[in-house]
């Protein structure tokens, strides 16, 4: 068995470096209370160009440097991922389309016949990164007023009618959410690849949902033990239910020739922290919400801003990286060859596909495939064969 | 007055015959027309399908000089946003109308999703703003909404949509939909807001559009008939302190000359089996117009027939013009090489430009 590794794609703006945020790509970046918009590489209007083609770049980096595709986030701030798959479906050739997404905005029979006509326009590389969690004020913002458990009845539903209109023939189905009578695909909608699903959300109501429909149960990273009792939960859990599904582990990384040098970029983004950033940062630490996962990387999180090494919580795991931009706050920071141990340990503790980010995306997802992705064997257990210098 | 004209895509197949819509170019299981023999042979392999001429005929429109491009709903066919955005990338300035029913999902979402799309098009992305058909069609898309709801839920929607993206703070509690606090922010703010098209002939879609549409797009019919119900778009639009556009959604053949416009629509006629007026003297039939196109009537005539009676439809008060034709490639380039050309000539006085 082999392990699929995604790249992600930074549809929320950003900088050159982590080492500061000056400078940004796409035309936005976090700033106090609000996203101030920047004329960066592209985006600036009177050169015709849009923040989608940076993205593009991005894009076909990834694809040229051996990465299956990328995770295309749905935030507040970022522009949407069944967007981004549509534009860019002619100007990519392998690079599959993770669009993350919360089934309860979408009518399922329109979502159905979204996919099926982004799988054709594609070639069938569309998959889905189903998301659940969010909640309270954040969920009205959306327009979504169901509440949290009832959040997950409903992805349920909705991928349990997604799969039933896939199988072409006429559908009826009479649920909780949804009604169809006598619905279908149009005939040459039929017959395409269903979207593989990475299935996100760490209560046991979401765990009941994905060991139903995921192929891939999603997490952040998380110190490893935690990792591995989850991954054997949700194992556990689809066992019983008769479905075997797989685990993947979202994460950044920092990698560079020498562990030395990788730290250094951690430190001198650390060093060049403003108030705001460390402003931000206090409003993390004490935030609330119903979202189980972003409280998991909460409570992980020393209260002071002392110095970096205080986040180090595992050889090679860096605990500050949403310090220096937004998402998710643990990283792997190290050499090239400790990078990719760590991976190979997380594939020991039952990770069987990534999605690795670094900033910038574009230099960072040459440098990954290049340097990083040769040395992870994976399930492999002999050695890989790769160039040494 | 400058005029736009939008160019139909069919979703759900085309080709050269009147049975255009089983018909996919691109895909060979649906291709109907024989493949190569086994003497000779293929290169295609499944390289390609329909969206690859899809592809082509939004380049035609833009080649031809249309201003944009109306790619509709059709039950059977492909789904409209994802068909937007496929063409956008390869487009320059047309204006790309998705044609959806405001049963897809959140307001809210398809509102940040057109935001998206008007980010990387430069703002020519638009609505048209469907009922969702039948009861019957309704309820098989998933939609149990009262027939007396439908235009109750497109006024939320849009409601919605327009000041999610308009505003920062928006709260609305409706029927249909709810937001709390919503609106997009940073670059996501700012955005043009999708020019809304309508259409329906009730009291009530008048209303609607009155409030709060862009466009209402009237159905093709003698130009006679349509003036009363121009006047009273407009007049209903003005008591709302609104300018509000009139397009007309009608087809065409035209050929070089009556004649053969006459032989091919009887042609035409004979092989979609549809009921139609042989030989009527009238220039708009109905019945040549199926499923397919889904206009209620075609312009039929010499190409100097068709170019008067567009420019009687402008004089009337049609500032849109949303055409269609089959096969729509070929179409697309005819009529943006003869038609258009001589219309906008016509309308802006400077006279016909070709003896």
């Amino acid at each position: 068995m082999t392990i699929d590794i995604f790249w992600r794609i930074p549809t929320h703006g950003e900088p050159s470096s982590l080492r500061n945020k000056l400078h940004h790509r796409g035309d936005w970046s976090q700033q106090e209370g609000d996203h101030i918009v920047h004329r960066g590489l592209s985006g600036g209007g009177e050169d015709g160009y849009t923040s989608l083609d940076y993205i593009a770049e991005v894009a076909r980096a990834a694809e040229i440097s051996g990465f299956h595709g990328g995770l295309i986030p749905s935030f507040p701030m970022t522009d949407e991922p069944w967007a981004v798959s549509a534009f860019l479906a002619r100007e990519t050739k392998t690079f599959r389309f993770m669009i993350a997404f919360q089934p309860g905005f979408l009518n399922p029979v329109t979502a159905a016949k979204m996919t099926a006509s982004l799988q054709r326009a594609t070639g069938g590389r569309a998959l889905f990164n189903v998301i659940t969690g969010g909640g309270g004020p954040s969920q009205l913002w959306w327009g979504d007023v169901a509440p949290h458990d009832d959040r997950y009845a409903r992805t349920t539903e909705f991928l349990d009618v997604l799969r039933g209109l896939w199988k072409g023939g006429s559908f009826s189905h009479h649920g909780k959410f949804y009604h169809i009578e006598d619905g279908g695909l149009p005939p040459q909608l039929l017959g395409q690849d269903f979207p593989e699903i990475y299935f996100s959300g760490s209560s046991d109501a979401a765990l009941a949902s994905a060991s139903k429909h995921a192929e891939y149960y999603l997490s952040w990273l998380e110190p490893f033990d935690q990792l591995r009792d989850k991954f054997n939960r949700v194992k556990e859990r689809t066992d019983a239910l008769g479905r075997k599904i797989k685990c993947a582990v979202r994460v950044d990384i920092i990698a560079r020739r020498t562990e030395e040098e990788a730290w250094r970029e951690v430190r001198r983004g650390f060093e060049n922290l403003d108030d705001a950033a460390k402003q931000r940062y206090q409003r993390f630490a004490q935030q609330t919400g119903d979202s189980v996962g972003a409280g998991r990387q909460r409570s992980n999180a020393p209260k002071d801003l002392n110095n970096y090494r205080d986040f180090i919580i595992h050889p090679n795991v860096w605990s500050g990286l949403s310090l220096l931009r937004g998402g998710q706050t643990q990283g792997i920071v190290g050499s090239y060859e400790q990078v990719a141990e760590r991976l190979d340990d997380l594939v020991q503790l039952g990770a069987d596909a990534f999605i690795l980010a670094s900033t910038p995306h574009l230099e960072e997802a040459y440098r990954v495939g290049e340097e990083v992705l040769p040395l992870v064997h994976g399930h492999d257990t002999a050695r890989a064969l790769r160039a040494v210098g | 007055m400058a005029l736009e004209f939008f160019w139909q895509l069919p979703t759900n197949g085309d080709g050269r015959y009147a049975d255009a819509e089983k018909r996919r170019r691109g895909e060979r299981e649906y291709a109907h027309s024989a493949y190569l023999t086994p003497g000779v042979s293929d290169p295609r392999g499944d390289t390609y399908n329909y969206f690859d001429y899809l592809h082509q005929i939004a380049r035609a429109a833009e080649l031809g000089g249309f201003n944009g491009i109306q790619i509709r709903n059709d039950p059977d066919g492909d789904e409209s946003w994802i068909v937007a955005g496929y063409l956008a990338r390869s487009t320059k300035y047309l204006t790309i109308i998705a044609e959806f029913d405001a049963s897809r999902g959140s307001a809210v979402y398809a509102a940040k999703n057109a935001v998206s799309y008007q980010r990387f098009s430069h703002g020519r992305f638009a609505w048209k703003i469907g009922t969702g058909g039948n009861e019957k069609q309704r309820h098989s898309a998933g939609d149990f909404i009262t027939e007396q709801d439908i235009l109750k839920r497109i006024d939320e929607f849009v409601t919605v949509a327009q000041n999610v993206i308009t505003q920062t703070s928006y709260t609305f509690e409706g029927e249909f939909f709810q937001v709390l606090e919503g609106g997009f922010k940073g670059p996501l703010s700012n955005q043009k807001v999708p020019p809304v098209y309508l259409a329906g002939s009730s009291e009530e879609a008048y209303q609607l559009s009155a409030k709060l549409a862009d466009v209402h797009v009237l159905d093709a019919k003698p130009v006679e008939l349509l003036k009363p119900e121009i006047a009273k778009l407009s007049a209903l639009a003005a008591a709302h302190g609104r300018k509000l556009d009139i397009a007309l959604r009608i087809d065409l053949l035209a050929r070089e000359t009556e004649e053969e416009a006459q032989f091919d629509a009887e042609r035409f006629g004979q092989q979609s089996g549809n009921t139609y007026e042989v030989g009527s003297t009238s220039l708009l039939r109905a019945g040549l117009s199926g499923k397919h196109t889904d206009a209620a009537a075609t312009l039929v005539g010499s190409y100097e027939q068709v170019i008067d009676k567009l420019v009687e439809y402008a004089q009337a008060g049609i500032t849109t013009f949303i055409l269609g034709a089959v096969p729509s490639l070929e179409e697309a380039y005819r009529v943006g090489e003869i038609i258009l050309p001589e219309v906008r000539s016509l309308i802006s006085g400077a006279g016909r430009r070709v003896a």
